[in-house]
Parts: structure tokens; C-alpha cells; sequence
């Protein structure tokens, strides 16, 4: 009960301040003229991004550079992380090796259920990602919900589960470089025929056998979708490492 | 209709006060993170009814499952209990 008491008050000091100020906030009551020019230029207009999805269309158009520095400090956040748990190439093959006492995971419904929903978590992923020029969603967040597949593989089972059939930390790590380099090319295409950094329109073409792929964003989303899923998926490959294992082989370098 | 979206967004948003609430104060970090992943669902419907569908796919797969994954593995490596 005491401890209730802290969050009365603020919840009180939240509605009071909330009942005052709001009567006092002005009205807004029409668009701001660059939102409108955004709603007006994404598909339609003269400065169209041939996309119906506003959001991508700023992102990996209008406002591009912005999220390729993005980007590149998500990059800089997993380089960070990796060095934090360097291993010399004897450590990780020594970190692969299963530990004697591990037990296999949870329980058998877990398992299943994790089963199916790993399917389905790559399905829904794939098509926020490669839709996310027609609807809501895009690169990152393609790619975040597909990292979550892994991570429910390394809880219900375990992380060498993952690496028995063929996804360790180098390959993930091949998958994001894939990635980056994608995001690195299709902004450097323009520069060739004549146009400028990170230009769409008119350089790709809008349409590709009668879909609309909106030019160059479809391929930003696929790339930005492989460097974040598979960047996360490294980190958690990392993560998974027992304690036991890191401890290990802190001691044997403290001896040497 | 604006009434009723907006008495959702102030339910949810006070819900997830509420959990953010006993999140910082939860002694039990496993518990304290299972706060923080109620508190992103409730944030997330919030978003939703903001009319912000790119923000809650994002936030969705990061802070209820990546965040609270990450925290688990940290609190996994070192204690279960914060002693003061």
C-alpha cells in the first residue's frame, strides 16, 4: 500500500496539469503546408515518390539520407556490441561445442508451438517488408520482427539449435554485410545515370511487370530488412553464449 | 466517435503508467521486465489509436519482444534480486 502512494500523487499531478493547460492549447484545425505537400507529392504531383505510403516515401526518399545515417548507427551499435564479445576463432568453436550438463530446451508444447510460429513470424515479416511501400511498415520494421523468430528459436530450444542448422554468428553477419552493401548500392545507382545521391524518380523504374515496386524503395526495404534482422540475430547468437562458457575463458587468458 | 477514441487512448496510457510505474519500483528484475513488456503493449494500442500504424510495428517487435529478451539474457548473467 505504501508503495501505491508515490503513483496516486502522480497520476493526480498528471490530470491536474492535464484539466489546466488543455482548455489553453490552441486548436489545430488544418494541415501544416509540408505535411500537405508530403500527402499531395507521394504518389500524385511533380515531385512524386510513385509510392501510396507516405511514411516509406519520406523515409527512403524525401528525408533518404537521414535514415542512411540511421542506419549507419544501428551498424555502429552491433559493431559496438560484437567487439564487446570478440572471440578468437578457437573460442568460438569452443563456444559451439553443446555443454555436457545442458538440458534440451522446454517442454514439447512449447516447442511445437514455437514451431509453427516461427513459420508464421517469418511469413508476416517478409510481407511487412516487401509491402512496405504499399502499406504501413517497411525495412526496419520487417526486420525487427523477423530477429523475434530466432530469438523464440534460442528460448524454446537453444542457440545451438540455430547454429546445428546452419545460422551462426559469421553467417548472420554475411547476411547484414549483404544488406549494407545493398543500402550502399542503390543509393550510389543515380550517381551513374546523371542523378543525384539517394535519388528515386525517375531513375528506377515505378513498375516492374505491371506491380508497383516505387522504384528504388522496395529495394531499400528488402536491404535495410536482411542488415537489421540479421544484425540483431548476431547479437542474440552472442548473447546466448552461457556465462559459464565466457567465464571460462576469461580465467584461462587471466592465466596465460 | 472522437470521444470514444480518445477515453481508449487515456485508459491505455494510464495503464501503461501504472506498469512503467511498478516497473522502476519491482525489486525483482524478471518481474520488473514482464511490467515493461505490459507497459509496451498498452503504449503500442496506444500508438494504433494515434493513428500511427508504422510506429506500432516497430515498437511491437522491439519492446515487447527484442527489449525484453535482451534484458533477460543481461539478467540471466548477473542476479535475479536488486539488493539494496
Amino acid at each position: 500500500m505504501k508503495r501505491l502512494v508515490p503513483l496516486i500523487i502522480l497520476l493526480i499531478t498528471i490530470f491536474g496539469l492535464a484539466y489546466y493547460i488543455t482548455p489553453k492549447l490552441p486548436q489545430q484545425t488544418e494541415l501544416r503546408p509540408l505535411g500537405e505537400f508530403y500527402l499531395k507529392n507521394s504518389y500524385f504531383g511533380d515531385y512524386s515518390a510513385k509510392s501510396p505510403e507516405v511514411v516509406t516515401s519520406i523515409l527512403w526518399d524525401y528525408r533518404g539520407l537521414d535514415t542512411l545515417f540511421e542506419t549507419s548507427v544501428f551498424f555502429i551499435a552491433i559493431i559496438g556490441s560484437l567487439t564487446l564479445f570478440r572471440l578468437n576463432k578457437k573460442q568460438e568453436e569452443e563456444a559451439k561445442q553443446k555443454a555436457e550438463e545442458f538440458r534440451i530446451g522446454l517442454t514439447l508444447i512449447i516447442k511445437s508451438v514455437t514451431r509453427v510460429i516461427v513459420v508464421m513470424i517469418l511469413a508476416v515479416s517478409a510481407s511487412i517488408a516487401l509491402h512496405g511501400h504499399l502499406t504501413p511498415g517497411g525495412g526496419f520494421q520487417g526486420g525487427s520482427a523477423l530477429a523475434v523468430a530466432p530469438l523464440l528459436i534460442i528460448a524454446a530450444y537453444s542457440k545451438y539449435a540455430l547454429e546445428e542448422h546452419g545460422l551462426d554468428k559469421t553467417r548472420a553477419l554475411i547476411f547484414r554485410s549483404i544488406g549494407l552493401l545493398g543500402i550502399a548500392l542503390v543509393a550510389l545507382v543515380p550517381l551513374l545515370s546523371g542523378g543525384f545521391l539517394m535519388q528515386n524518380q525517375p531513375i528506377f523504374p515505378a513498375k516492374l511487370g505491371g506491380q508497383l515496386v516505387s522504384g528504388s524503395l522496395i529495394y531499400y526495404n528488402f536491404f535495410e530488412f536482411l542488415a537489421v534482422g540479421a544484425g540483431f540475430t548476431a547479437v542474440f547468437l552472442l548473447l546466448a553464449i552461457p556465462e559459464k562458457v565466457f567465464k571460462k575463458f576469461l580465467r584461462r587468458e587471466a592465466n596465460e | 466517435m472522437i470521444e470514444i477514441h480518445l477515453l481508449m487512448l487515456l485508459i491505455t496510457v494510464i495503464i501503461g503508467l501504472i506498469f512503467s510505474y511498478l516497473a522502476i519500483i519491482e525489486k525483482d528484475s524478471l518481474k520488473a521486465i514482464g511490467f515493461s513488456a505490459v507497459h509496451a503493449i498498452a503504449y503500442a494500442i496506444a500508438f494504433y489509436i494515434l493513428m500511427a500504424p508504422d510506429i506500432v510495428l516497430a515498437y511491437v517487435a522491439v519492446a515487447v519482444g527484442i527489449y525484453s529478451a535482451l534484458l533477460i539474457f543481461v539478467v540471466s548473467k548477473t542476479e535475479r534480486y536488486e539488493v539494496v
